[in-house]
């Protein structure tokens, strides 16, 4: 089988320029199709940047733009994965990224994740996404599209690959911090990211493509260090920290195969037992088994009563 | 300052051992540092359409630091270094800027502020035009008004250098509220913000401060024979361990305690930060309209068309 060549393109765009970042975005995509690659990733938010906040309205797009219409024409032959701020028919506003395939908008992943703690702001000035699909592509795989923070949460990584992903994409603008001297490469969100895609690419015997940005928006520097996992958890490939570059990296689709036959573990997931379970937590967390548990008489003298009347009643 | 971090982790620099006391949880890589604050430094330049950049430059370890990042980030040429001296000043400070600017091959220029503020205060018998009640003002208000002339002085030759001014306040100093409002922490942008004073102190010598600087005594040199450390009743190892602990990695007083600190210290710091909030602050503007800025009017301070022409 001929080789997937992707091309990660760590690149800075410049906050707020949208027409900028489009060009960019083109300019990208030829020199992709000059490298012969089959897929190419920006960044999350790499049409707009990400410290938007009150800017994010006024370069939002809707899905059907002629700018992202154009971007898919360019990059047809290829399958391309873009971020931009998607602005929804009711006009709330999302983090999206977009599969690029045969001149069209084939597909956008709406952020679900969206972190509103320590530097970060987002719920303040964006909806969070409630669909979590992957995507059929020309590649012949499906693949499952994240952005950043999604990857966060282990059942984002693993919804997609029991829904049919062998190739696990995330694109991000992670900003680097942390810069103690005892983590690897010195700077603790890396480290962080690097254990987590690892532990993804092996727990999903999937690819994991993560494209993270560089440059700075206002206070905050994006640490690139863009990465392909293999199915068996190695880096085939890591970009340098910070700097901007147009990477290319050859992946054998072949291997989602070997490594998934000899190490079974999709096949083994057990997602009724998930999900059962899950349906008992979230039944506990909203108190919507309190009414049957009080019909048991062992509810009252008993300390864990009620929780040891509903396991029976869900068992 | 051990080395002995666990099996697989990167080696804690040590060479420096000698030049200074590095508290071993506060070592940071000083490769990653300077890439950051080199590239913060470029790109603030550059989002504000400048290519050159100011700093007052006073012969201490801070303003030493960023001369050196500001040199690298866009050249020596680009730098102007502006050495301010009060007539008390001690001649070892401008002796050490000088130093910097050499070593640099940095523009200087050096402007005394001793008639501004004798000006205002008076000199001597000489009864200054602020009047009686600025004839006996105390070293505090006398030290605050030399650092605000400091500011005057930078932000009015940045006009014809046309350059930015260059914050050279640390993070230690910012947290405890050791800074003067409008005065030593006015400026653009600051690249060492961030940096304890210990870790200050470990990029200098990573990036080639010269000796003398990293060894002497911290001070603000706003009278003779200040120095920081007696000034606060710490010293910047002890400081820097126990803010931290505390607010980077939240720790209570109790676990605080545990961990060896003291309680009347971890009291009096705490009160410090607290009380000096409104430096770090821009100041609070009240809501009337549908939108005002700072709460519900918030742009990028880099937005697009936000760079001079």
């Amino acid at each position: 089988m001929k080789p997937l060549r992707i091309a990660l393109a760590q690149m800075a765009p410049v906050l707020g320029a949208l027409d900028d970042n489009i060009a960019r975005h083109h300019d990208t995509l030829e020199a992709a199709r000059a490298g012969g690659a089959g897929l190419v990733v920006f960044p999350e938010l790499g049409l707009t940047g990400y410290q938007l906040q009150d800017l994010a309205a006024e370069v939002a797009m809707r899905a059907d733009d002629p700018r992202l219409a154009g971007l898919a024409v360019a990059a047809d032959g290829m399958s391309a994965v873009m971020s931009f701020v998607e602005e929804a028919d009711d006009h709330r506003l999302f983090i999206s990224a977009a599969l690029l395939e045969e001149g069209e908008v084939r597909f956008v992943h709406r952020k679900l994740f969206l972190p509103t703690y320590g530097l970060f702001d987002e719920r303040r000035f964006f909806a969070a996404g409630d669909r979590l699909r992957t995507v059929e592509s020309r590649l012949g795989v499906r693949l499952g599209i994240a952005v950043c923070e999604d990857f966060w949460h282990l059942a984002v990584p693993e919804t997609l690959a029991l829904d049919g992903a062998q190739i696990l994409i995330n694109v991000s603008s992670s900003p680097g911090r942390d810069l103690a001297a005892i983590h690897e490469v010195g700077l603790g969100t890396a480290a962080s990211w690097r254990t987590l895609m690892r532990t993804y690419a092996q727990l999903t015997t999937s690819f994991l493509v993560f494209c993270n940005r560089v440059g700075m928006d206002e206070t905050v520097s994006f640490w690139g260090g863009s990465e392909v996992i293999a199915p068996s958890g190695e880096a085939v490939f890591t970009a340098p920290l910070f700097d901007a570059g147009l990477h290319f990296v050859d992946i054998e689709l072949g291997d989602v195969r070997r490594e998934r036959i000899g190490l079974p573990l999709l096949r083994d997931e057990r997602p009724e037992l998930h999900l059962r379970e899950l349906r008992r937590i979230l039944a506990e967390r909203t108190d919507m088994a309190i009414d049957q548990a009080s019909e048991s008489p062992a509810a009252d003298d008993r300390p864990n009563g009620d929780r040891a009347a509903r396991e029976r009643e869900l068992t | 300052m051990a080395a002995d971090a666990g099996a697989g982790s990167r080696d804690i620099p040590t060479a420096t051992e000698e030049l200074f006391e590095l508290p071993e949880e506060l070592a940071i890589d000083t490769d990653v540092a300077r890439r950051v604050m080199v590239g913060f430094i470029r790109n603030q330049l550059h989002q504000a359409g400048f290519s050159r950049a100011l700093i007052g430059l006073s012969g201490g370890i801070d303003s030493a630091l960023v001369a050196f990042l500001v040199a690298e980030a866009i050249g020596p040429e680009e730098l102007l270094c502006v050495m301010m001296p009060y007539k008390t000043s001690s001649a070892e400070s401008v002796g050490d800027a000088r130093l910097v600017v050499e070593e640099l091959g940095a523009n200087s220029e050096i402007v005394e502020i001793s008639r501004i503020v004798d000006g205002y205060f008076g000199d001597g018998d000489e009864p200054g035009d602020g009047g009686k009640s600025a004839r006996g003002a105390s070293q505090l208000r006398r030290g605050n008004f030399m650092a605000r002339a400091r500011m005057c002085v930078l932000y009015d030759r940045s006009v014809p250098w046309s350059g930015l001014v260059v914050g050279t306040g640390n993070k230690t100093e910012a947290l405890i509220g050791y800074t003067t409002l409008f005065g030593d922490s006015a400026c653009a942008f600051n690249p060492i913000g961030d940096l304890y004073k210990s870790q200050v102190r470990q990029v200098a010598a990573a990036i080639g401060v010269p000796e003398a600087i990293i060894r002497k005594a911290p001070s603000a040199d706003l009278w003779p024979g200040q120095t920081d450390e007696v000034e606060a009743g710490f010293t910047y190892p002890e400081l820097d361990r126990l803010l931290f602990w505390m607010i980077d990695k939240r720790r209570s007083d109790e676990e605080l305690i545990v961990m060896g600190f003291n309680e009347a210290a971890i009291a009096r710091v705490k009160r410090l930060v607290a009380v000096s909030e409104f430096k770090r602050q821009v100041p609070p503007v009240a809501k009337l309209g549908p939108r005002t800025t700072g709460v519900d009017y918030l742009y990028p301070r880099r937005r697009p068309g936000s760079a001079r022409r």
